[in-house]
């Protein structure tokens, strides 16, 4: 049984990847004791805090999730506020303002539920392409923890193996794909004319059945920032789960060092308590499943004499290597109604654009139409054109059911210069801030410049737009990976190929921060695959003595 | 066995531990007529055995599902034809006198959790029936389920043979010639093997169905299962024989009612497979039974409330609602967990997917526990045009949103004031006990007391011959 300061197995971090593998552990009979830096919220709070927004305020996913003092993350609403947690540098910067909550339950509160597996080939671009790096196990090694990881979060996707992203799976899909909104039906027709397959997208969101004792989605269309149901899965719907299990969930507890003892094995973490008062917490085997940016922190915070450059971090690895899909938005304006916002916010993309032979010269890159409802910016923008009565009635409709946005999200490479290191400045509990030197490299620059933004000009053509609007900086995507890279070779990389911290045989980062390779599609479903397989080791581990 | 009270805290625990099962039809049945064993099977179903003798996840009618019962926990029994597990050395005989008279093969009685005061009007014809499917038609499966523990002194089977003799009837089913066909056969099929007064007849002190009080209305556990006589106001006298027989095969008859809880198990695993003609005579019988009236109801709990919300006097006034640590109201708890499926004026889908809340049964009701038992536990019915679903709010431990009982207090009453009846108001209390799966009888403890004062009696009469017969020996 865990208690508040010992367990077999202490996770820090209550998001998707530490909620998946709390869940394995449990069921596999050993104690969990769950770290988590932010507050636990009940769903209906965060539902109240997002519809009290004002409208200037909605489409900022952060702004219903206000950070504790002691757990601070980057708040989008202004500039100034952007550059208050996360330091950010480099050429792309702004590219790098990853949105994440530090709240129990963790980021997947405010995801949109898609769930794309990398491809064979996105896992092996170095022998393929020449380019970045090969992960060190191979698709058909991944695949049972992808299903498991459908399974666990409920994913729905197409049965067809025509319609599906990629067709190499050993079970189908829990569920049937959700349908097609009229906005996304008219851009895969579109996408068809000019020879483009737009597919479904799996999703972790329940389709016409319940799952896990969680609806149907009923299509409120706000899965950023909270599905008000949870019919989409986040973490925060298995807390309860957990502790009927017998799991300890502790929040508001920071997490600042990892201690090393004998052989270099972890023996405890410590972390402050919103009064800052310092607790220790021992263990048997430590989880830091913080994602790519907290993780790489907590590792750096840690130095000691047998670890002069922070836990884990004998390769020079720590912190190198962030990624994330560089994003351009393409605003568009129909001449007639083509209403998106059917349904939930996203649920198809065209995937074929991110794979070919120009990856050795040019990244892939993911196109969609956003399924948003547009009425919120609608009213935001008909209300700036200084319009009132009848006239802003007519124009929200107008706005609301004729305009779009398509996205492309492009794949990026593990750079050694996109790094993460401690900032000077300090927190409210006196803890370093994360600073981050970002460039999306030209690698990604060249496909935005002769590969998808091309695309996506016929895409809109076809579409037969009135106006539109491509955006010339890439933005965030929001799906933080590298920091704790994963690879065969410990003087080049993090974790060996179950999450394992090639340093410390009892210590596991698996998530986001191990990835190899990003691909163009969202990183969650792979994380949780990770998740799975880290969660044998750490049950095998165990087990083992 | 019955719907009484299905369990919240569904543990197959047992059948997780699969033991050895002859997952094969028993082969080609000996000389059994296979129509027989067809009409068995759908005998079964009109009985819904497997409401209870089939544990969710489980194996066929291997048992072990743990019924809430207001005396304890009744966990029901294997009658699949394994021989050291369920039924498979019963013969006909055995096999009637288990379910028409309560008796076991052993001699042992069943608790009256198994509705055989119900069954017992099943004919010969239709026992043979049914005996021949439970014998050829399902598969065996040697499993022994949890055996059931009620507290002393109702752990004393034999205790039912009183009970049985106050309340057991042995007369048979018995055609009404001045009635029609169709209500004869309805007459049959609803007091026998559908067994409706079972959870619709409230019991009396000894658990005993209220026979003056025929389907006027009777708690089921947690549940409530409603008044369905004539009366037009305390029953569903206004309801078509086109809209009962709707709800039978649906479970759904917008906005008026809604099946969940055991009601909407027996729509899911009974109602929806039987053939027209048997609903519709179920609907004719049941629409003829006499009105029984409720003097506090002046009128039918399917009018009660209209649409409304407090939408506008809320939005904005309380920007970052998990930073204030006030509890909330009803009116936030409905906006911000029930609004976004039954909408912001309680007036559901347009596709009746998801129902209004007034006009409804369970608004409308002078009980409230059907409402805090939906919030509780949600409502899951499957048929065979789809899955009709309500997430629990805590009745379970895994239920991703847990309200606490005051929070239910705050959103039934709500409910209840704003989309219903008024007049029915929820206690904290009324929460506890719908929690804790429905009240518990008082039965248990006054037979402990009982048997006390009784032994106690015994005791003082022992003394008192001794002390006599010590007398006796001294004046000798």
């Amino acid at each position: 049984m865990a208690n508040a300061d010992s367990a077999d197995v202490v996770i820090v971090g209550t998001g998707v990847v530490g909620c998946t593998i709390a869940l394995e552990a449990l069921a596999a009979g050993c104690s969990v004791l769950m770290l988590e830096a932010g507050p636990r919220v009940e769903r209906w709070q965060i539902v109240e805090n997002f519809r009290n927004l004002p409208p200037s305020l909605k489409a900022h996913w952060d702004a219903a999730y206000p950070p504790k003092p002691w757990a601070p993350h980057l708040e989008t609403y202004s500039e100034a506020s952007a550059g208050d947690y996360l330091q950010l540098e480099g050429p792309d910067a702004r590219a790098y303002q990853q949105g994440y909550v530090r709240y129990a339950g963790g980021a997947t509160w405010h995801w949109a539920g898609i769930c794309w597996r990398l491809t064979p080939d996105d896992m092996r671009l170095k022998s393929l392409y020449g380019v970045g790096r090969d992960w060190a196990f191979d698709y058909n090694t991944l695949e049972p923890y992808y299903t498991r990881a459908e399974y666990a979060m409920g994913v729905c996707g197409p049965s067809d193996p025509a319609l599906q992203w990629p067709p190499i799976r050993s079970k189908p899909y829990p569920m049937g794909p959700t349908p097609f909104g009229p906005g996304e039906q008219r851009f895969t027709d579109a996408a068809a004319r000019i020879g483009l397959r737009n597919l479904p997208s799996a999703q972790a969101r329940n389709s016409g059945i319940s799952y896990h004792d969680r609806p149907p989605c009923c299509g409120n269309n706000n899965c950023f920032p909270v599905c008000p149901i949870g019919a989409k899965y986040d973490a925060a719907t298995t807390l309860p789960k957990i502790e009927s299990m017998g799991g300890v969930i502790m929040p508001n507890a920071v997490v600042y060092r990892v201690e090393t003892g004998s052989k270099n094995a972890v023996q405890a973490v410590h972390f402050y308590d919103q009064d800052k008062v310092s607790h220790r917490v021992t263990g048997k085997l430590f989880v830091i499943a913080c994602n790519g940016i907290e993780t790489p922190k907590i590792l750096l915070l840690s130095k000691d004499q047998q670890n002069p450059n922070g836990v884990a971090n004998s390769s020079d690895q720590v912190g190198r290597n962030m990624m994330d899909q560089p994003k351009i938005i393409a605003k568009i304006t129909m001449a007639e109604p083509m209403w998106t916002g059917v349904g939930p916010v996203q649920s198809s993309s065209i995937m074929d654009t991110s794979q070919g032979a120009f990856r050795s010269e040019h990244s892939g890159a993911l196109i969609r139409m956003e399924n948003a409802a547009r009425s919120g910016q609608a009213g935001v923008a008909a209300l700036k054109k200084g319009l009132v009565g009848k006239a802003l009635d007519t124009e929200i409709r107008r706005l609301a059911a004729c305009t779009g946005q398509v996205t492309i999200e492009h794949e990026p490479l593990p750079s050694a210069i996109n790094r993460l290191t401690l900032s000077d400045k300090k927190d409210w509990l006196g803890l370093n801030k994360p600073n981050i030197y970002y460039d999306v490299g030209d690698y990604v620059r060249r496909s935005a410049d002769q590969y998808s933004v091309p695309i996506v000009k016929r895409l809109i053509a076809e579409l037969g737009a009135t106006e539109s609007e491509i955006g010339t900086e890439f933005a965030h995507s929001d799906h933080i990976m590298g920091g704790c890279i994963m690879g065969n070779d410990p003087s080049a990389s993090v974790v060996d190929a179950d999450c394992r911290a090639h340093d410390h045989a009892n210590l596991f980062l698996p998530g986001g921060a191990a990835m190899t390779t990003g691909g163009s599609g969202n990183s969650t479903l792979t994380m949780v695959a990770l998740a799975m397989k880290a969660s044998d080791a750490i049950i095998s581990q165990l087990k083992a003595g | 066995m019955t719907r009484l009270a299905r369990p919240f805290v569904v543990a197959v625990v047992l059948l997780l531990a699969v033991g050895t099962m002859s997952a094969c039809l028993a082969a080609e049945p000996n000389g059994v007529d296979p129509d027989s064993i067809k009409r068995g099977a759908y005998l079964a179903t009109a009985s819904d055995c497997a409401a209870c003798h089939t544990a969710p996840g489980g194996l066929a009618f291997a048992g072990g599902l743990p019924i809430a019962s207001p005396v304890g926990t009744i966990f029901s029994t294997n009658i699949t034809p394994s021989a050291s597990a369920g039924i498979g050395n019963y013969s006909e005989v055995d096999f009637a006198r288990a379910v028409r008279r309560g008796v076991r093969k052993d001699g042992g009685n069943l608790y009256p959790a198994m509705p055989y005061t119900s069954y017992r009007l099943l004919t010969d014809a239709d026992i043979h029936d049914l005996y021949n499917y439970f014998r050829h038609g399902v598969a065996a499966v040697d499993l022994v389920p949890r055996r059931t523990a009620l507290p002393f002194p109702m752990n004393i089977r034999a205790s039912m043979i009183g009970w049985n003799l106050l309340f057991l009837s042995s007369a048979s089913f018995v055609a009404d010639p001045h009635q029609s066909a169709d209500w004869n056969r309805g007459a049959y099929l609803a007091n026998g093997p559908a067994h409706c007064s079972t959870c619709h007849t409230p019991r009396g002190f000894l658990m005993q169905e209220l026979s003056g009080s025929n389907l006027a209305g009777g708690q089921v556990g947690p549940w409530f299962a409603p008044n369905i006589t004539s009366d037009a106001s305390s029953g569903i006298g206004s309801w078509t024989q086109q809209e009962l027989v709707q709800y039978l095969r649906t479970g759904s008859l917008p906005p008026k009612a809604r099946a969940a809880g055991s009601m909407g198990e027996a729509v899911e695993h009974s109602f929806q497979y039987l053939t027209s003609a048997d609903v519709a005579a179920i609907a004719t019988y049941i629409r003829a039974i006499p009105a029984v009236h409720d003097g506090s109801d002046s009128q039918s709990r399917f009018g009660y409330g209209t649409a409304g919300s407090m939408l506008g006097t809320l939005r904005g006034a309380n920007g970052i609602r998990s930073d204030t640590g006030t509890s909330p109201t009803g009116a936030e708890l409905f906006l911000s967990n029930c609004a976004s499926c039954h909408a912001s004026r309680g007036q559901g889908s347009k596709d009746d997917y998801y129902p209004s809340l007034f006009h409804n049964s369970v608004t409308g009701a002078a009980n409230s526990s059907n409402l805090i038992a939906t919030i509780l536990y949600g409502v899951d019915r499957k048929i065979s045009s789809g899955q009709a679903y309500m997430p629990g709010f805590g009745g379970h431990k895994t239920d991703p949103s847990q309200f606490n009982d005051n929070e239910i207090v705050l959103l039934a009453n709500y409910v209840f004031q704003q989309y219903g009846r008024a007049g029915t108001t929820v206690s904290r209390g009324d929460v506890a006990v719908v929690r804790q799966g429905g009240p518990s009888s008082s039965l248990v403890l006054l037979a402990q007391i009982g048997v006390a004062a009784a032994a106690c009696v015994l005791l003082l009469l022992v003394l008192f011959l001794i002390f006599r017969a010590a007398r006796r020996r001294r004046t000798a």
